[in-house]
């Protein structure tokens, strides 16, 4: 059975657990400090820019004033309270969209007739942009965190019920001739066999599925909302404050990469091997 | 050899016809019989594509046959219903289970008690050369151990008869010559019914009582030998010097040469 690597392996700005676990090398050491001198010289350049008036501020923004709007949106709480509406949205809907995507996903694999009525609208969702969608939802849903949690929990179903389905299919059908042969009854070989075997491929699909929620949760908010990362962006953007629109920016990396390393941790659980 | 033993298994005139996409029929096996006795090991050679496996699915009862019964122990088979163990070439572990919850499956399919299964299974591993391994995780394991567990779980629930479908082909030679060795010394001790297909002439000759040459697509019976060496004289590599085996291994030879040959 093979571990799909459903492109899952987005980038990442740590390496590998194995590279990391080596610690620090004269190697690592060097490619670091050139990483940062290159950060640094990048920041400083765009600041003089600003400064010696290559470029106007108010189309590109400016390394200080960032700063100076993350500590204000830090200390005014505005930041963090958008922050974590916006991450509420994000995890609600993939837990939601991941869990009862998944379990549909291997239901199909009990009812075959199901899946051979549904192929053809799993075909046209598989290539359907599904961020697509969320003008409908947010029509639907209105414009408070519902509607943010419904666009994040209808994408990350879609996404986790396609690659459940394609895990259990892939399971080898040896094995199932196998547990005939041992008496097993369809249920059985569900049960013993089918899901342990999708799993590795869940998996995947709900390391790929916490950025989808975030893109629905944020995207949700650019359409229409009254709070979170993506309302601030957008709004900010409107008033052409370009250095709120990069700490707003800043902010969803940082959750990103909090999220991301959460589902990560819990992937690595659910991969037999 | 075993005239007096009870019949554990009949083959009556199984044929089986497959419908391919091309709407052209194709026989896999027509007319095959034959019989097993308890306690017996009946060895099945034959060219490539001649319906081994598909013999093996109908015993099973994974597949219907087009004509012919299956009688296990006097009873039809109508359904796979675990009244065989099979084992295929690939042993077939599920990776995410330890040995010991590999061999048992067999066992927790039947609904036994974990803790009454463990012990079988435990015993098992024990006696058959793979105490300390009962935790480990297939991945860890050689192929020839792979091989032993996939062997295990098909003894764990003392099925009627075992069907072993070229189990040693993907071993190396080495590993194989063991586990031929060992396979055959648990059967007998074990008094197990067994029908082997194989590819190798020799390792039919060294394992079985009777073996059954079939011919090429349509699989018919085309001859039955028995091989008549004292089981004490059978290990792999001493069997080879008796004069018996190289007469039956010629025999069969030009018997499956002449087929290919047509
Ligand atoms: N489901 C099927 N549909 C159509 N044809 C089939 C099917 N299963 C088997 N056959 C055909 O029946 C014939 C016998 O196949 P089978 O796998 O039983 O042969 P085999 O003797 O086990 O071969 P090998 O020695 O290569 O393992 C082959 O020609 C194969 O193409
Ligand atoms: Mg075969």
């Amino acid at each position: 059975m093979s571990i799909p690597e459903t492109g899952a392996t987005a980038v990442s700005a740590t390496s590998t657990p194995k590279a990391r676990r080596r610690g620090f090398s004269v190697f690592g050491v060097r490619v670091l400090a050139y990483q940062i001198i290159l950060f640094v010289g990048f920041l400083a350049l765009w600041e003089y820019a600003i400064r010696a008036q290559w470029l106007p501020v108010y189309l590109y923004g400016q390394p200080s004033g960032i700063w100076r709007e993350l500590v204000k949106g830090v200390q005014s709480g505005a930041l963090v309270h958008d922050t974590w509406i916006t991450a509420q949205e994000t995890i609600i809907g993939f837990i939601i969209g991941s869990v009862t995507g998944s379990i549909a996903g291997l239901g199909l694999w009990l009812s075959p007739t199901t899946a051979a009525i549904l192929r053809p609208l799993m075909v046209a969702l598989n290539g359907l942009p599904k961020i697509a969608l969320a003008p409908l939802i947010v029509v639907w849903f209105g414009v408070g965190m519902e509607s943010k949690v419904a666009i994040a929990a209808i994408i990350t179903f879609i996404v986790a019920m396609l690659t459940s389905f394609a895990g259990s299919q892939e399971v080898d059908s040896d094995y199932i001739r196998m547990m005939k042969s041992l008496g097993a009854s369809r249920l059985q070989t569900f049960r013993m066999v089918v899901v342990p075997g999708t799993v590795p491929w869940i998996a995947s699909a709900f390391r790929l599925n916490i950025g989808f929620a975030m893109i629905g949760a944020v995207v949700g908010e650019y359409i229409s909302a009254e709070a979170g990362l993506g309302h601030h962006v957008y709004y900010s953007g409107t008033l052409y404050n370009l250095n709120a629109v990069w700490g707003g920016i800043f902010a969803l990396m940082i959750l990103a990469l909090i999220l991301d390393a959460m589902v990560g941790w819990v992937e690595r659980r659910m991969k037999w091997r | 050899m075993q005239n007096s033993q009870a019949t554990v298994l009949a083959a009556e005139n199984v044929k089986m016809t497959f419908n391919t996409d091309t709407s052209e029929e194709v026989t896999a096996i027509s007319n095959i019989g034959f019989e097993l006795k308890q306690g017996e090991i009946l060895g099945i050679v034959g060219p490539s594509g001649c319906g081994k496996t598909t013999l093996f699915n109908i015993i099973a009862g994974l597949q219907a046959p087009t004509a012919g019964t299956i009688l296990v122990n006097g009873n039809r088979v109508q359904d796979a219903s675990g009244h065989v163990g099979y084992m295929l070439q690939k042993d077939l572990l599920l990776p995410w289970r330890s040995v010991i919850d590999n061999v048992i499956l067999g066992l927790q399919v039947r609904g036994i008690a974990a803790k009454e299964s463990k012990t079988i299974a435990q015993n098992l591993i024990n006696a058959y050369g793979l105490k300390g391994f009962e935790q480990a995780y297939p991945s860890a394991l050689s192929g020839g151990m792979r091989q032993r567990v996939a062997f295990m779980r098909t003894l764990a629930f003392s099925p009627d008869v075992i069907l072993l479908d070229e189990p040693f082909s993907a071993l190396d030679s080495q590993t194989r010559l063991l586990l031929q060795a060992d396979v055959m010394r648990i059967i007998r001790e074990r008094n197990c019914s067994v029908v082997l297909v194989t590819h190798d002439v020799g390792e039919a000759i060294t394992m079985c009582d009777r073996i059954v040459v079939i011919t090429s697509r349509p699989g018919r019976v085309k001859s039955v030998h028995t091989i008549g060496i004292d089981p004490a004289l059978r290990h792999p590599l001493k069997i080879r010097k008796q004069a018996r085996f190289n007469e039956l291994y010629e025999m069969i030879w030009d018997e499956l040469g002449i087929q290919f040959a047509a």
